[in-house]
């Protein structure tokens, strides 16, 4: 039994965090409030390898493993949230499809530049009537000639507009149903692709998510990715990567408003002493520690079993599920702890709090991980 | 072109708290890269960018300073050199200085040194000097700038920022210098480098590698400066009184 992370992984560790504290913390609430896109933060994140770290150096990635980058992204988002939901879908969604099921052209002419981080990638899965139930995906792709022509509408596709490609999922063969269903990679810019407008949310106020309409958009034949009508299967896997990144991010959030809660405990003082000597704000922060504790075990363990090429599906869920409801009690709390303050734009904690309200619905809702879950355990008849 | 930077791991200085006996309390230390000699690093990978050649990283102190030497080749230094004994434990100023001289003395190739103008632990800024006198090398103290490095003509043109004034001077190399704060931006480490140095063996001299060298004096003890004396809030009905009773208060004293 091995605890500790390895001297790489903690040099990763040590150089995110000092990056994030000098370069992303300062902005996050200026991206909160204004939700413009930090372009200039992810140049720079590019420049020092960060953009693709689990993937190998031929592919223009640090050649990390999967646990640096889940230790990359949760020290991002301890930072920054809206920061690290785009970092972690360029990487988790928008590049790890094409390491995972490319060609090697594919991988030379998209994953390459991703994970070097020229340009940001995007995932475009969800659809206006297929969030959870993606089988029931409508986008279509035919070929004509050497082509691929999409047409459909997607939404809440993150880095959508801004992204340098994006990896569609359509179907091919109608009369195959979820069997029928590919992924495909569009070039940003291809003609016949739109946007719509950048939706204001609840919070991740800085991260760019909209609608995509598809009119017509062709792309060349050898832009299909993986298996034609391997496509559903490929994105359960994608998002089985995905939910640790997700995970990963909650355990930075609450990490962060776990730090605030307890110096704001230590310093605030109400009847003659810190508010941290009473017992229910000093049970808050414990209740923390110890939420925050657990997650952070189950998603390096995810990470980690996914590096050792072992089953992960089962624990990334799991982690994912556990991760993010921490997060959820973690900053209700940490507002609890500031009082009225708590409440203010004035302390970050209400941002962390309506950042992380997200992720307990990104990339598997709570109820749908349950499914998941339920189905390792119980087998595939729950819910069928 | 050989650049040694001399590069010290020191407590982040908010990091550190010292217990009731006044001793220093261990626990929750944060170890970085003494800030000044961050500046040195960088200055010293900008010049090896454009000049070619080498950069070494070497400190003298305990096998705990691999962390931040392994930072500094994580940055792009190309080269490491611990010097580690027994013997360094308690050495001051001059005898660490003596200790590094004889090391770039045996490293040979040497054509010049940077390091940061002080710590930010101990702050004597008597390093750079004592090193550039036991070396017997030209020394500019206070660098804000680098004009000119000349490999070829084993020549310097430097700017020292002084409290006063700007001096430029030109020296001979090899030569030390010690640089201020801000005379570049230095990088962050490279994750794409710390693959490659997170496990590379760091290269360490024990006395016995370096050769005799004896300290004048070594450090006996440390204890925390006295607590700064109160400060005293100036009063009054309204700004007016106040800023008379305070500009009263600082003609008194003799600051205005």
């Amino acid at each position: 039994m091995q605890f500790d992370l390895s001297d790489e992984q903690q040099m990763f560790r040590q150089a995110v965090r000092e990056f994030a504290a000098k370069e992303i913390a300062p902005n996050a609430r200026h991206i909160d409030e204004t939700g413009e896109f930090p372009t200039e933060t992810f140049r720079k994140m590019g420049e020092l390898g960060l953009m693709g770290i689990p993937f190998p150096e031929e592919y223009g990635g640090a050649g990390g493993d999967t646990v640096s980058a889940a230790v990359a992204i949760e020290e991002v988002a301890r930072a920054c949230g809206s920061t690290a939901l785009a970092y972690a879908a360029h990487m988790g969604l928008g590049s790890a499809p094409i390491f995972m099921f490319g060609t090697e052209e594919q991988k030379q002419r998209f994953l390459k530049p991703a994970a070097a981080g020229k340009y940001i990638a995007a995932f475009g899965l969800t659809e206006p009537h297929a969030g959870s139930d993606a089988g029931a995906t409508r986008t279509t792709a035919r070929l004509e000639g050497n082509e691929w022509v999409l047409n459909g509408a997607k939404m809440w596709i993150t880095n959508a507009p801004i992204a340098g490609h994006i990896i569609f999922t359509a179907v091919t063969d109608a009369s195959k149903g979820k069997n029928g269903i590919s992924a495909i990679i569009v070039p940003g810019g291809t003609p016949g692709l739109s946007f719509g407008k950048h939706e204001p949310k609840m919070g991740l106020r800085g991260s760019v998510s909209t609608a995509i309409m598809l009119e017509d958009v062709r792309v060349p034949r050898e832009n299909l990715l993986g298996d034609p009508g391997r496509g559903f299967n490929q994105f359960l896997k994608v998002l089985d990567g995905g939910r640790i990144g997700i995970g990963a991010m909650a355990i930075g959030l609450a990490q962060a408003a776990f730090e605030a809660a307890s110096a704001y405990a230590k310093d605030r003082t109400a009847f003659g002493k810190p508010i941290g000597a009473f017992e229910s704000i000093s049970n808050m922060i414990a209740d923390m520690a110890t939420g925050i504790a657990a997650a952070r075990l189950m998603i390096y363990q995810a990470a980690w079993l996914k590096d050792q090429g072992r089953p992960f599906s089962q624990q990334a869920a799991m982690a994912k599920l556990f991760a993010s409801e921490v997060a959820e009690k973690t900053c209700r709390d940490a507002i609890q702890v500031f009082g009225g303050y708590g409440y203010s734009q004035e302390y970050p904690v209400e941002r962390l709090y309506r950042d992380q309200r997200l992720l307990t619905i990104g990339e598997g809702t709570s109820e749908i991980l349950r499914v998941v879950i339920g189905r390792h355990i119980l087998g595939g008849f729950v819910g069928n | 072109m050989h650049i040694v930077v001399c590069m010290k791991q020191v407590p982040r200085d908010n990091s550190v708290k010292i217990n009731n006996d006044l001793s220093i309390n261990a626990e929750g230390i944060e170890q970085i890269m003494n800030l000044f000699d961050e500046y040195a690093m960088e200055e010293a990978l900008q010049w090896n960018e454009k000049l070619g050649g080498k950069v070494t990283v070497l400190s003298l102190g305990p096998d705990e300073w691999k962390e931040q030497i392994r930072r500094a080749l994580a940055m792009g230094a190309t080269d490491a050199l611990l010097l580690n004994d027994p013997s360094y434990a308690n050495l001051d100023v001059l005898g660490a200085a003596k200790v590094v001289a004889d090391a770039i003395k045996k490293l040979g190739d040497v054509d010049l040194v940077l390091a940061g103008r002080n710590s930010t632990d101990d702050e004597s800024g008597a390093f750079g000097p004592a090193l550039a006198r036991a070396l017997g090398w030209p020394q500019l103290t206070y660098v804000g700038k680098f004009l000119e490095v000349n490999d070829g003509a084993k020549k310097m043109v430097v700017e020292r920022h002084l409290e006063e004034q700007v001096e430029t001077v030109e020296t001979s190399l090899p030569a030390v210098a010690t640089v201020v704060k801000d005379i570049n931006e230095p990088r962050y480490p490279s994750l794409l480098r710390i693959k490659k140095v997170a496990k590379v063996e760091i290269p360490t001299w024990g006395a016995a590698d370096v050769g005799a060298a004896s300290s004048a004096a070594s450090v006996a003890g440390r204890v925390p400066p006295p607590p700064r004396p109160k400060g005293e809030i100036v009063d009054g009905a309204d700004a007016a009184e106040k800023v008379r009773k305070l500009v009263d208060k600082l003609m008194e004293n003799q600051v205005i």
